[in-house]
């Protein structure tokens, strides 16, 4: 399946597996989720979060420098 | 889907790994709310009538303090005045101190911008541009405590509150316990306890709020935010401890709350211990309080002339 993955100004389609959570999408980016807040179609979600067809998929980085 | 333990709403939007406690949006703005506006009452940080400086860069740690107390304004409990210091690095401060002021009108709130450059003669640039032996983050540190207090008095104002987050101030504690820093340990804490008149009391309304709580908490309720990092910040020891505790929070999800008890409660010892008492003076060169005859920012200063 494919969905829009949006960080900062960078906005790419992805194909994804069925089954994927957002924390499994940032940790295949090598995002540590502890650095981020992930938006899905413009709500805030827990990454543990599955991720479904057609998804909007919107990583903020929030913490800089550790 | 899980459900929101406050309400049972389905659209969630935190689980807290010290708790397992899941929220939504509402539930947890107005938990994460409750919870600084208990600590203010119960550590007695702030009194009724007090005039707060609010430390205001435009990041979300201090956005997040200025809404918060706002609501102690909006009761007439508090006179805010929020103060945003332009250090002078250029392409990244412009748009903090931009956002800083955005914040501040939509509050009303009075607001001032004071910068390195009109306070100490040079900005961050130019100081770093002349300069190789120290790093930015000892330059920066000392001229913004410097202005702030400086700031605070022009004001009259009576507290100066900080956006110090949890992840800041376990920070602090292990990098001066790692470093064998004893002096600097008895200076940390929620509120800071100068007796000597020149100081402004600090508060950090934020100490047990975890930084991801607050990046959450500025993008749940829509508040502008200036999400970058700064261009000196580098690859600090600092920096390395910081990575360390986010790193074993992932197993050890409770790790910075017990780092901050722990350390809360040797504190009273190490500061009869270690604290060096009766050692403050006044700067020859400013008023400002100093532990010899100059104080740190004058002494930078003075060696800019030579
Ligand atoms: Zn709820
Ligand atoms: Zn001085």
């Amino acid at each position: 399946m494919q969905i829009t993955l949006i960080i900062g100004e960078d906005e790419k389609q992805v194909e994804v597996d069925e089954g994927k959570t957002v924390k499994n999408l940032l940790q295949m980016m090598e995002i540590p989720v502890e650095t981020v807040v992930v938006k899905k179609n413009q709500s805030i979600i827990i990454e543990e979060e599955l991720i479904e067809d057609g998804d909007i998929i919107e990583v903020i980085k929030v913490i800089y420098g550790g | 889907m899980e459900k929101c333990h406050k309400c049972g709403n389905t659209n969630t939007i935190v689980r807290r790994k010290q708790s397992g406690q899941i929220l939504c949006q509402e539930c947890f703005v107005e938990s994460i709310q409750e919870k600084v506006l208990k600590d203010i009452r119960r550590q007695k940080l702030i009194e009724k009538g007090d005039k707060v400086l609010v430390a205001l860069s435009g990041g979300k740690d201090s956005v997040m303090v200025l809404h918060i107390l706002n609501n102690l304004r909006n009761r007439r409990i508090i006179d805010l005045v929020a103060v945003t210091i332009d250090e002078g690095i250029s392409g990244y401060r412009e748009e903090g101190v931009r956002i800083a002021a955005q914040n501040a009108e939509t509050l009303g709130i009075e607001h001032r911008i004071v910068s390195f450059k009109e306070y100490v003669g040079r900005s961050l640039d130019e100081i770093m541009s002349d300069s190789n032996d120290r790093n930015a983050c000892t330059y920066c540190g000392v001229f913004r405590r410097w202005i702030l207090n400086k700031v605070a008095k022009e004001e009259g104002a009576t507290k100066i509150a900080t956006g110090h987050n949890l992840d800041d101030e376990t920070q602090s504690i292990l990098m001066n316990y790692l470093e064998g820093n004893i002096h600097n340990l008895t200076r940390i804490g929620i509120r800071s306890e100068s007796k000597y008149e020149g100081f402004t009391v600090k508060i950090k309304p934020l100490r047990e709020i975890p930084e991801k709580e607050i990046a959450t908490y500025v993008l749940a309720c829509g508040l502008p935010v200036h999400l970058a990092g700064c261009p000196y910040a580098g690859d600090s020891f600092r920096a390395k401890v910081g990575v360390f505790l986010k790193e074993i929070s992932k197993e050890h999800p409770t790790i910075m709350y017990s780092t901050l008890r722990g350390f809360d409660k040797i504190k009273p010892v190490l500061k009869e211990k270690f604290s060096q008492k009766g050692s403050m003076g006044v700067c020859q060169e400013c008023d400002e309080p100093a532990a010899g005859k100059i104080c740190k920012a004058c002494s930078f200063r003075l060696s800019w002339n030579q």
